[in-house]
């Protein structure tokens, strides 16, 4: 019973419900706005700085340099070039070091040993020809560039120069409803694009990272680099005169990695436009100060966080992924082997689409890492064309130290110069490896994001090639 | 091999087809999707929802004007009413169409359900403004009322959506809105925003493009039959008086707030400022963003340089240099600090 004067929790209920009326809508945003500032105000009164800033502000200097309209991007342009040249002229040597010892003397010793304690020939294939020797490709082609190029941007983030970059594009990528910090994880892209991908953790605004993260398979990634050079200098460069050969395929190379820039910049605003219209977005990007970088704590850690990481999982791809390859060349079924068959049933497709059979399968074996495409294909090619004399036998990928010797190779498998120039644009624009498919779910947590950041650049790709290839048929027709 | 050309025009046909199935809005399958979506139940709660706005506004509720904001014809649309009628949703009273209280309690329901959605949208989502509305007006069909009270929940119970409308609660109460609207305001009178009508669309996105927006301070500067021209927190705005009426104000009664014509986007490099506070239009993550940088009330900030495209601006603020866009500038209200010259 409800006595006279005694307010009942009813009763409190109703009279909240009335003046939530009065107090309107906002009431949420003005308390929060409220506490903020009143945390403020005590922070202000309480918190005593030091001094005054110096007259000759060091950073402020800086800023205005790298930041200005005139010197902002010639300086960019400047150290991102000397990092990549550094980084490809420096990883040649120890990735042929270390090459010629897991491959050409490990890989004896290894082959000897599993003959001597009698080791059935399936089984050392499998382990040995198979599995060890695609780790190892993998090992010497990826490890010293990234050991390279993580340490030397991980110096430009520690130094402070990475965001003014992001602040300096940021224009940019706004047209394309993308972030200026997508810069940094495209640049790492060029580097590795599972590394690329968890850079994108720096954007906190949900949709721009999103666009970060299934875009950045268009930066060009250290172990594709090898094959685009590879292509261009021996079927591109072998069109002009000797002395221009060289600057000639460099150029061809750089335009396919301004070209994956390009389709970075018409993804991501096909993507902000369509799919991702309703992700949250929101901006902003600290500018903190400049500070002396820590050169050894910086290469001790991104040599850990990085390129260990990376290389770890790569590892772990590349030994199945060497396994199948084996299997695949050395398992008959109706007197061809499985990889024959394949070959067989994909080279229609393959030649339509201005590449053939054999680029299709090694693209499939390889999707764990790119960096076995030419070694594989250069292994399929000497089984299908049944050359004698060169390479090492079914499932045993190599390469050749002379271009020439791979450009026979390639000429006796049917290639054309359209093979060549639709095998570099399949490169730059196909699916992810599975690392960094794996990334790209381990990041976003979602099948769905996974999903279109794996096919959405393979149907690109795929549609790329068939149109150049149509084009450069109709054209070579009417010439 | 197929010859190129032939396999050229088969890549266009394929396009072509590709393009006309899923292009959006236009495109067969987002038609067939939107045909499928007109079921009987979906006519049915926009016929309610139809009646209950006549009502609420006074206006009478026909078979005509049922034919009007269903878009469809008048045989359906008295057929609709039958079924309706049938289904004591709606009766006849005098001749004139009415609600009964099944029929008030789903109208309330799908006014909610919109309402709520919108708020969600504006809140939580990075849809521009002018999708709201549509992209409701498909949802509220959707969405029982369990889902309905734990997104309210989940908003923290708004009690408007976001054009100022008032949301009904789970009870079923709907407050009407106060306020005139602004054609019927004086000359020089501050008054402030509360209601923006989304319905027609096309009159709502001129509004939306005009960057008026709920709690907005207002003073009208001259009307006349051709035009109406006023300031909305420090901007002048001249509309025509059909779109002026779809906006409705209170009078204020506090002191104007911001002085006009301050924005931080105006401040140039060198120039120091107090912050005044947040334009309404800065809402949801975006607004906790800015909030978690400390920019608050009395903060003190300062523009240091600009990109070398002029966009974005870096910041000082609180000993920290923070960049923002132009159009994230453009929603913080200053006051201009005078150099002290050293």
């Amino acid at each position: 019973m409800k006595k006279r004067g005694e307010t009942t929790a009813e009763d409190i209920l109703q009279t909240a419900k009335a003046l939530r009326w009065e107090i309107g809508g906002n009431i949420h945003e003005k308390l929060v706005e409220a506490i903020y500032t009143d945390a403020a105000r005590i922070a202000d009164r309480t918190v005593t700085r030091e001094g005054v800033r110096p007259r000759f502000d060091l950073d402020h200097s800086i800023d205005h340099l790298v930041t200005s309209r005139i010197w902002g991007f010639p300086i960019l342009l400047l150290l991102f070039t000397l990092v990549f040249w550094i980084t490809i002229s420096g990883a040649n040597v120890p990735s042929r070091i270390i090459a010629s010892f897991l491959i050409d003397t490990i890989y004896p010793v290894l082959s000897d040993g599993a003959a001597n304690i009698g080791l059935p020939w399936w089984l050392s294939g499998l382990l040995i020809d198979g599995m060890y020797l695609a780790t190892a490709w993998v090992f010497s082609v990826m490890l010293p560039p990234m050991a390279i190029f993580f340490p030397l941007f991980t110096l430009l983030e520690d130094f402070g120069y990475l965001p003014r970059v992001a602040f300096n594009l940021d224009n940019i990528f706004k047209k394309c409803g993308a972030h200026g910090k997508q810069a940094l994880s495209m640049m790492m892209g060029f580097g590795c694009n599972a590394a690329g991908v968890i850079a994108t953790r720096i954007i906190d605004s949900p949709r721009e990272r999103l666009i970060a993260i299934i875009t950045n398979n268009f930066a060009l990634c250290n172990g594709r680099w090898p094959t685009q050079i590879l292509i261009a200098t021996i079927f591109i460069g072998t069109l002009v005169p000797t002395h221009l050969a060289g600057l000639i395929s460099a150029l061809s190379v750089v335009s396919i990695a301004l070209l994956g820039v390009l389709l970075t910049f018409i993804v991501s605003w096909f993507l902000s436009k369509t799919w991702l219209k309703g992700e949250v977005s929101t901006f902003s990007l600290e500018l903190p100060p400049y500070r002396p970088p820590r050169i050894l704590q910086t290469i001790y850690t991104s040599i850990i966080d990085r390129t260990i990481f990376v290389l770890w999982r790569a590892v772990i791809f590349a030994l199945p992924a060497g396994a199948v390859i084996w299997l695949s060349t050395n398992i008959h079924v109706g007197g061809l082997s499985i990889a024959q068959h394949l070959i067989n049933f994909l080279d229609p497709i393959g030649l339509l689409l201005g590449l053939n059979g054999v680029i299709l399968l090694a693209y499939i074996v390889a999707i764990p890492a790119n960096e076995i495409v030419i070694p594989t294909v250069l292994m399929l090619t000497v089984m299908v064309a049944g050359l004698q004399g060169v390479g090492a036998g079914a499932g045993v990928m190599f390469e050749l130290e002379s271009a020439i010797g791979t450009l026979d190779i390639l000429n006796a498998g049917g290639w054309t110069l359209l093979t060549a120039v639709n095998l570099m644009l399949f490169s730059l624009i196909h699916n992810p490896c599975s690392t960094t498919i794996y990334t790209i779910y381990k990041e976003t947590g979602s099948w769905k994001w996974t999903i279109v950041a794996t096919l959405l650049p393979l149907g690109l790709g795929f549609t790329t090639i068939y149109l150049v290839a149509q084009i450069w048929r109709a054209v070579a027709f009417v010439l | 091999m197929l010859d190129p050309l032939t396999s050229l025009l088969v890549a266009a046909l394929l396009v072509t087809l590709g393009l006309s199935l899923f292009w959006p809005e236009r495109g067969l399958l987002s038609r067939w999707q939107r045909a499928r979506r007109v079921t009987d139940r979906v006519l049915t709660e926009d016929a309610l929802k139809h009646i209950h706005n006549c009502e609420m506004t006074g206006d009478r509720p026909t078979i005509q004007s049922i034919t009007g904001a269903l878009q469809i014809n008048p045989t359906k649309a008295s057929e609709l009413v039958n079924k309706m009628d049938a289904g004591n949703l709606v009766q006849f009273e005098k001749g004139t169409l009415h609600l009964t209280p099944t029929g008030r309690e789903s109208a309330l329901h799908i006014l909610r359900a919109h309402r709520i959605w919108e708020r969600y949208l504006a809140d939580e989502t990075g849809f521009a403004e002018s999708e709201w509305h549509l992209q409701a007006d498909y949802f509220e069909h959707y969405l029982s009322p369990a889902e309905v009270d734990a997104l309210s929940d989940q908003l923290g119970h708004p009690t408007h959506d976001p054009h100022g409308d008032p949301i009904p609660t789970a009870e079923g109460e709907l407050v009407d809105h106060q306020g005139t609207h602004l054609t019927a305001v004086d000359i020089d009178v501050p008054v402030r925003i509360v209601h923006i009508e989304d319905e027609p669309p096309a009159i709502y996105a001129q509004l939306v493009a005009e960057g008026l927006h709920i709690g907005m301070q207002v003073r009208v500067i001259e009307k006349s039959h051709q035009r109406f021209r006023f300031w909305a927190d420090g901007d002048e705005h001249i509309l025509a008086p059909i779109l002026a009426n779809n906006i409705t104000v209170v009078p204020m009664l506090e002191e104007p707030e911001i002085s006009p014509g301050m924005r931080l986007s105006s401040l140039k490099p060198g120039q120091k400022a107090k912050v005044l506070g947040y334009s309404p239009a800065c809402r949801g993550a975006e607004r906790r963003r800015l909030m978690d940088l400390g920019l608050l009330q009395g903060t003190v900030i300062k523009a240091e340089y600009t990109s070398p495209r002029g966009d974005p601006t870096a910041y000082r603020i609180r000993e920290a240099v923070i960049a923002l866009r132009e159009e994230q500038a453009n929603h913080i209200y200053i006051i201009r600090l005078e150099e002290n010259v050293a």
